[in-house]
């Protein structure tokens, strides 16, 4: 398989306080706004889950991916959206697969002439999950990394850039975390300011996570269940 | 930014953990993680000692006040009440040094020791009952043996959103009857291979599947394996005669014994008269 695309949707800044997508639906449908909350949070796990799942190359998957939220805002997409019986995670994933599936069965019934039958996907043996953990995983990173970004974005913004380089420093950390001392010793501050800015960070990183989260569920109740899906 | 899969994994369980800036609380350690919240080991900086801190994902929840509420030596203190900076609840109890039930049973305690856990725990719930509130989720892991053998329930009110099968009652309306079904699935759960049919006729009486036909309140099971430990009939099982002859028995053993070896003694002296 050839490697992932770069693109992950837009990632635009957005104020601190988001409205749910309920709360932001009108009768016209979605604002732009809340649909690019969308479209950032879920185009990169819309679109490993169609490699994974329909066997596409790295372009074709991209094609399809991009058709579906086409798709998806030229229909009622949101609107059939129902809260009470699933959350919009799931029922978007859902709607992809049908989505894909109708429009991979097409594409091969015009190459051959009749109806194909998806061959089981012999890579995923040798990768990690199903098709449907792998989106659950995408979704899990989208939403963190979209986090670190709003997070860094707001630390620009107020001058923190001391607590953003202890939070890069240590949480962000590829391989080895270095000690609280060394990060003292490196930034030439106190080990309790250390614990203290990283504290700071990870509690904004955390209300980033719900405010991208509050952006794409329907209500108090599913933003909890999204959220513990989220960490736990 | 791409994330790697362990930034991604620590990134996770960092955003988990709760913030205790502005509390009396210091962190050390996650102990537990149920339904709706997860439970970590903390220590009280003011009066430097630990405690159990319960933190909830939910808004909703009222188990704080619902145990404020009641007071009992059954049922774990709660020191505070409070919210975090992010916005979740959390809450203070007494750290209970022990175990769960399930655990407590590994270490192989006798039949009376089993039976005596399950009567502290009818004990709270009737307690419970008798202020209008029911439990909803009894289960092993939310009952706590201590090092003394004091017995908590824990988890109150929370109704399970997947509660564990084995112990919740099949009615969609759960009420106190629900509990004494859980209670009858805890003593059948705690009841060694080899225990009498009378104790598992108890066990089945209050899992009885038609609420109307369990007991109607735990003292009444209470009383029940009371009997059974004091060695008379127990009202869910009507047991057969030669049953009732050996308990019988079994209960007059000093009275019967000498009477016994009287008969044997006269009946040997009969026998050397006459031949």
């Amino acid at each position: 398989m050839d490697p992932d695309t770069a693109i992950g949707g837009p990632h635009g800044h957005f104020p601190s306080t988001q409205l749910s997508l309920l709360e932001a639906a009108t009768a016209e449908g979605l604002p732009n706004e809340a649909l690019d909350r969308v479209v950032a949070l879920y185009w990169k796990p819309v679109y490993c889950f169609i490699r994974r799942k329909f066997r596409q190359d790295n372009e074709d998957a991209k094609d399809l991916t991009q058709s579906f939220f086409t798709s998806a805002l030229q229909r009622d997409f949101f609107a059939r959206f129902d809260p009470a019986k699933a959350s919009f995670r799931t029922y978007l994933r859902m709607a992809v697969e049908r989505f894909a599936a109708s429009q991979h069965e097409a594409a091969h019934r015009q190459k051959r002439g009749g109806e194909v039958a998806f061959e089981p996907v012999a890579e995923q043996a040798a990768t990690t999950g199903s098709p449907e953990e792998v989106f659950e995983r995408e979704w899990q990173r989208q939403l963190f990394a979209l986090a670190v970004d709003d997070l860094r974005t707001h630390c620009d913004g107020c001058g923190k850039q001391l607590q953003l380089r202890i939070f890069e420093d240590y949480d962000l950390a590829a391989s080895d975390r270095p000690s609280y001392a060394a990060l003292a010793a490196r930034h030439q501050i106190a080990e309790t300011s250390v614990t203290n800015h990283l504290a700071w960070a990870r509690r904004m990183l955390r209300g980033f996570v719900t405010e991208r989260l509050r952006g794409v569920t329907a209500g108090e109740q599913e933003l909890r269940k999204e959220m513990r899906r989220a960490w736990s | 930014m791409e994330l790697s899969d362990s930034v991604l994994d620590h990134l996770r369980h960092v955003a988990a953990l709760p913030d205790l800036a502005g509390t009396r609380y210091e962190l050390e350690r996650e102990i537990g993680r149920g339904g709706l919240g997860v439970v970590y080991l903390a220590r009280d900086r003011q009066l430097d000692r630990h405690v159990a801190l319960k933190v909830l994902d939910s808004a909703l929840d009222g188990e704080a006040q619902l145990i404020a509420r009641l007071e009992h030596p059954g049922i774990v203190p709660v020191y505070e009440a409070g919210t975090l900076p992010d916005g979740r609840i959390f809450y203070a109890m007494k750290l209970v040094a022990g175990a769960p039930l399930d655990g407590y049973l590994a270490g192989a305690p006798s039949l009376g020791e089993r039976l005596r856990a399950i009567r502290r725990v009818g004990e709270v719930l009737a307690f419970a009952h008798a202020r209008g509130t029911i439990h909803r989720d009894l289960k092993p892991q939310n009952v706590m043996v201590g090092g003394f053998g004091e017995v908590y329930v824990m988890d109150w009110g929370v109704d399970a959103v997947a509660g564990t099968p084995a112990f919740r009652a099949p009615e969609a309306q759960l009420d106190r009857r629900s509990d004494i079904y859980a209670l009858g699935a805890l003593l059948e759960f705690v009841l060694p291979r080899s225990a009498a049919p009378a104790l598992r006729a108890i066990a089945a009486k209050a899992m009885n599947a038609d609420p109307t036909a369990r007991y109607t309140e735990a003292p009444a099971l209470l009383a029940d394996i009371e009997r059974f430990q004091d060695g008379l009939a127990v009202q869910a099982w009507s047991e057969p005669w030669w049953h009732r002859w050996r308990r019988f028995g079994s209960r007059n053993a000093v009275l019967l014994w000498p009477l016994v070896a009287y008969a044997g003694v006269k009946l040997l002296l009969f026998l050397l008269r006459i031949l």
